[in-house]
């Protein structure tokens, strides 16, 4: 395998080059376009009316008042949408229970926020009053918004035909835990959560549907990672024929998850304006985007890693409580599985058990959030490594460095059944510790400690599972699709079904696309987001963007220097002709001609080479045969206030092994945003529901996204271990900064108390939380 | 949420039991009240305006009384809902005589809220409240000398 610690390219190489994103002028100068700037002719606005109880029965909606203020197009409750489809889950496990969820209630409410009525009027401001003005009778019900208490014998059942609130069993295990417990001189055991989160993009969700009753066609835009999944879905859901749906994801100001996923709202919109005939508008609220667009995590673990004397991991045994919340959206039940899957982390040892319970709350859905599933599994496993280094007072990298799966073990089959493609683990820990001076920073914690400070080194080691995936391991297909289209002056259009939404694609892929093609970078733009444009792809998600999308650029780009070939060959009157730097020329004679000229005499077409079409064009679907498994480590240095509790974080090192980078300004940009959200679940946010199922963090001012001034440097520094499993090497690095994050800010700050006694402490790790540790160790 | 606390009123304790139970009185003295009428037995229909942070809402809803032992103690139990949210408190109030002509009320009950009041407004509706309650002892005590 080989590895390199810089990036080994040639100069002129666009692979690796630091160049600027282009999507950035529009975003940062205010000429985006994203939902709610879209004006049709005729737009109307609907608001939604919502439930205020986490659990009641819906004893009389009156639609009347609201119905008969002027400007007031439509009013429609839960009995006028039933027939719409249910929206869907697309997750399937063995056993599932799959609860149908209606588009708008009926009957029965089940988490604060669930959609009653909608109201349309030609002014949003109507719309709005109007939504006031809709009468819900309901009669409130008990409710349950704790996992653990709605296991418990007697809690309310959040869907009366499962008393017992499960929607659904999961076991996996690998090797033989028992007889690895059996044989461990040292067991660590520890309840371990990771607390609900709200995604928090800048841009909430916003839908405008456009039924044009002519063409009995339905156009969607939406704010969405998944354009092509939304129109299937949407058009199951409203009956309506794929062909004629369309959805448009103009701008996304943000997804990381939470837009991968099919709402009520999106159907809704869609009924709406076929009822109405009218385009109708909705833009989501600061406030609803909390209490409706589903959550991330919600996780309780209760971990046990067993151990030899020396340190040698033997195996972990798992018992994961999922909050699911009230619905499955798309992939609610799926993602404590990768947490699952995910479980023997980088370490080589191979006996495993897991038992998943996903269980019902009177709460908002959870579902995909950056890192879904692997960030909780790394937290678990990182907190379990150092807990165990702790109880074997061993040093947090000695214990990693002597369990790491070694370079010459890839490809290595896991006991969950995973295949890691390829590693070199300690290299990025090698290379953290030797930029974070960690000798240096234990001599300075003695010295710190020594004059009564709290000081704290902690890291983590995290893997995580990319690349979305092979479509046998994936709800919906995980292959993703590019056509490049030469235009006869030779300049390129690539489209991407990816759908990138932020993670740069517009600049990554016109530079694959001009390396290849050995053109400048301008001379590409790529587009995305509309499937009357686009060809069908899958999205992004997952760390995929790249890792999938980028492999079948890079293949349809392969077809088309063939074919470029082929007209060189034909204008040089020659066999012998080389593609290169934009010119084919001939071997022999050292005639040339540009691309340009090829792609003119491709679509003029007076004379085409044997067995050729005319024109400049391929599309390519590319089916990866594995994951990709990035990895990386992340050292923490903090240091706490014995006073208030604060945390300062004082220095954070980032080594991340993404594969071949293609941009490094872009990886770093992506580690540095997955780092602050990593952060926000490490020392601020959280969602909090009381024992009614009311969301208490239901707005910026009560739920604390980390802020630029909370931000640390991050020294974001990468090793390139290329990825056999594709042709450009990459691996993704979209959740990468969040997945390695969280673990080593806390095991950072249990280190800094851990001379007060602490052992182990759960997030978020708020200064309240933190002064109170500390008063414990003092008594 | 708990709620408790007690307030002085420069009354004795039949007559600011009986104020305290007394429509006219309560409709002055409840901050942001703006109607409450008799339904029935120790029942009564209330509107009231109330601010919360950003949040301001009209609230209807019921005042009951309940376990009414002259003039030691009666049971409070509110419930109002509104465009913002809904509410429900249930309470004990207990009145002892402090001197001949002053009385302590304590209370001592469960709120909860819902809705938008609950998701933006919590953190303030324990401080909100406590005002709310010290406003309208303040005022009942200012309309002592109407009080029969």
């Amino acid at each position: 395998m080989a590895t390199t610690t810089t990036t080994p390219t040639k100069t002129e190489s666009l692979i690796g080059k630091r160049l600027r994103r282009r999507e950035d002028p529009r975003l940062i100068t205010g000429n985006a376009t994203y939902v709610d700037d879209i004006q049709l002719p005729g737009m109307h606005y609907a608001c939604i009316v919502r439930s205020p109880h986490a659990a009641a029965n819906v004893k009389k909606v009156d639609i009347q008042a609201a119905a008969a203020m002027p400007g007031v197009v439509a009013v429609f409750t839960g009995e006028d949408t039933k027939d719409v489809g249910p929206v869907p889950c697309g997750a399937s496990l063995p056993g599932l229970r799959v609860p149908y969820h209606h588009i708008l209630a009926v009957g029965r409410v089940y988490f604060v926020g669930h959609p009653v009525a909608v109201v349309v009027a030609a002014d949003k401001y109507v719309a709005r009053d109007a939504a006031e003005a809709v009468e819900v009778e309901y009669e409130e019900l008990p409710a349950v918004a704790d996992p653990e208490k709605a296991l418990a014998e007697g809690a309310p059942a959040v869907h009366p035909e499962w008393p017992d609130n499960v929607s659904f069993n999961f076991h996996q295990e690998g090797g033989d835990c028992a007889a690895a417990f059996a044989e461990a001189d040292v067991v660590v055991k520890q309840r371990i959560t990771s607390q609900r989160l709200i995604p928090t993009p800048m841009e909430t969700r916003g839908v405008v549907a456009d039924w044009k009753t002519g063409d009995r066609s339905l156009i969607v835009y939406s704010s969405t990672q998944i354009p092509h999944l939304l129109r299937t879905l949407v058009a199951g859901m409203l009956a309506l024929p794929e062909h004629k749906t369309r959805v448009i994801t103009p701008e996304v100001g943000g997804g990381f998850g939470c837009k991968l996923n099919v709402y009520a709202e999106e159907a809704l919109m869609g009924f709406v304006s076929m009822k109405t005939g009218k385009p109708v508008k909705w833009i989501e609220s600061r406030r609803e985007n909390y209490l409706c667009t589903i959550h991330g995590r919600g996780h309780v673990d209760y971990f046990e890693i067993a151990a030899k004397n020396d340190g040698t991991i033997l195996g972990m045994k798992l018992k994961l409580i999922q909050d699911l919340g009230a619905y499955h959206q798309l992939l609610t039940p799926a993602i404590p599985t990768l947490s699952v899957l995910m479980m023997p982390g980088l370490y080589r040892f191979r006996n495993i058990t897991a038992d998943i319970v996903g269980v019902f709350t009177n709460c908002v859905p959870t579902d995909a959030y950056r890192g879904a599933g692997r960030r909780e599994a790394t937290h678990g496993i990182e907190r379990m490594v150092d807990l165990l280094a702790a109880e074997l007072k061993m040093d947090p990298a000695e214990i990693r460095l002597k369990n790491f799966i070694q370079p010459e073990e890839f490809p290595f089959a896991t006991a969950t059944g995973l295949t890691y493609d390829s590693g070199d683990y300690a290299l990025p820990l090698r290379k953290a510790l030797e930029i974070s001076d960690y000798t240096g920073l234990r001599a300075k914690q003695v010295e710190a400690r020594a004059a009564g400070r709290l000081m704290g080194v902690g890291m983590s080691t995290y893997g995580e599972i990319c690349a979305f995936g092979p479509s046998p391991a994936t709800p919906a297909g995980g292959w993703e699709s590019a056509t490049v289209k030469i235009e006869p002056s030779g300049k390129v259009t690539v489209l991407t079904g990816a759908s990138p939404h932020g993670q740069g694609e517009e600049t990554t892929f016109a530079q694959i696309a001009a390396e290849e093609l050995g053109i400048d970078v301008d001379d590409v733009v790529v587009l995305h987001g509309d499937t009357a444009i686009v060809q069908y792809g899958i999205g992004t998600f997952g760390s995929r963007g790249t890792a999938v999308g980028g492999p079948a650029l890079y293949y349809a780009l392969q077809e088309l220097k063939a074919k470029i070939k082929r007209f060189g060959e034909m204008m040089l009157d020659s066999s012998d002709v080389s593609f290169a730097g934009g010119v084919c020329v001939c071997n022999q004679t050292g005639r040339s001609c540009t691309l340009a000229e090829v792609a003119g005499a491709a679509h003029r077409a007076m004379k085409l080479p044997p067995k050729t079409e005319p024109g400049m064009q391929a599309t390519y679907f590319w089916e990866p045969p594995n994951f990709t498994f990035p990895f990386g480590a992340h050292i923490v240095v903090t240091e706490v206030d014995r006073d208030t509790g604060q945390i300062e974080v004082t220095r954070y090192v980032a080594v991340d092994d993404c594969g071949r980078i293609i941009n490094p300004l872009i990886v770093d940009g992506q580690v540095h945003g997955g780092v602050a959200q990593g952060l926000g679940q490490a020392l601020y946010e959280q969602a909090v529901y009381d024992d009614n199922g009311q969301l208490l963090s239901g707005e910026l001012t009560d739920y604390a996204v980390p802020k630029a001034t909370m931000m640390p440097w991050v020294e974001s520094h990468h090793t390139e271990t290329p990825s056999p499993v594709n042709p450009l090497g990459v691996k993704g690095v979209g959740e990468a900064g969040t997945i390695g994050c969280s673990p080593a800010v806390v095991n950072s700050v249990v280190d800094a108390l851990s001379q007060l006694g602490v052992r182990h402490l759960d997030m978020p790790l708020t200064p309240e939380k933190i002064w109170n540790a500390i008063q414990g160790g003092r008594a | 949420m708990k709620i408790s606390g007690a307030h002085k009123l420069p009354l004795g304790r039949d007559r600011a039991f009986r104020a305290m139970q007394d429509p006219a009185v309560l409709a002055q003295c409840m901050p942001g009240c703006e109607s409450l009428d008799r339904t029935g037995e120790d029942e009564y229909a209330m509107r009231m305006k109330m601010a919360l942070a950003a949040v301001t809402g009209q609230f209807q809803g019921k005042v009951r009384i309940a376990d009414s032992a002259f003039p030691e103690s009666f049971r409070l139990i509110v419930e109002g809902s509104g465009k913002v949210g809904f509410m429900k408190g249930d309470g004990l109030v207990r009145l002892t005589e402090a001197a001949p002509d002053s009385t302590e009320v304590a209370f001592d009950g469960d709120v909860h809220v819902g809705g938008t009041i609950a998701s933006v407004g919590q953190r303030l509706i324990d401080g909100t409240a406590k005002l709310m309650i010290k406003r309208f002892f303040d005022k009942l005590a200012a309309k002592a000398a109407e009080v029969e």
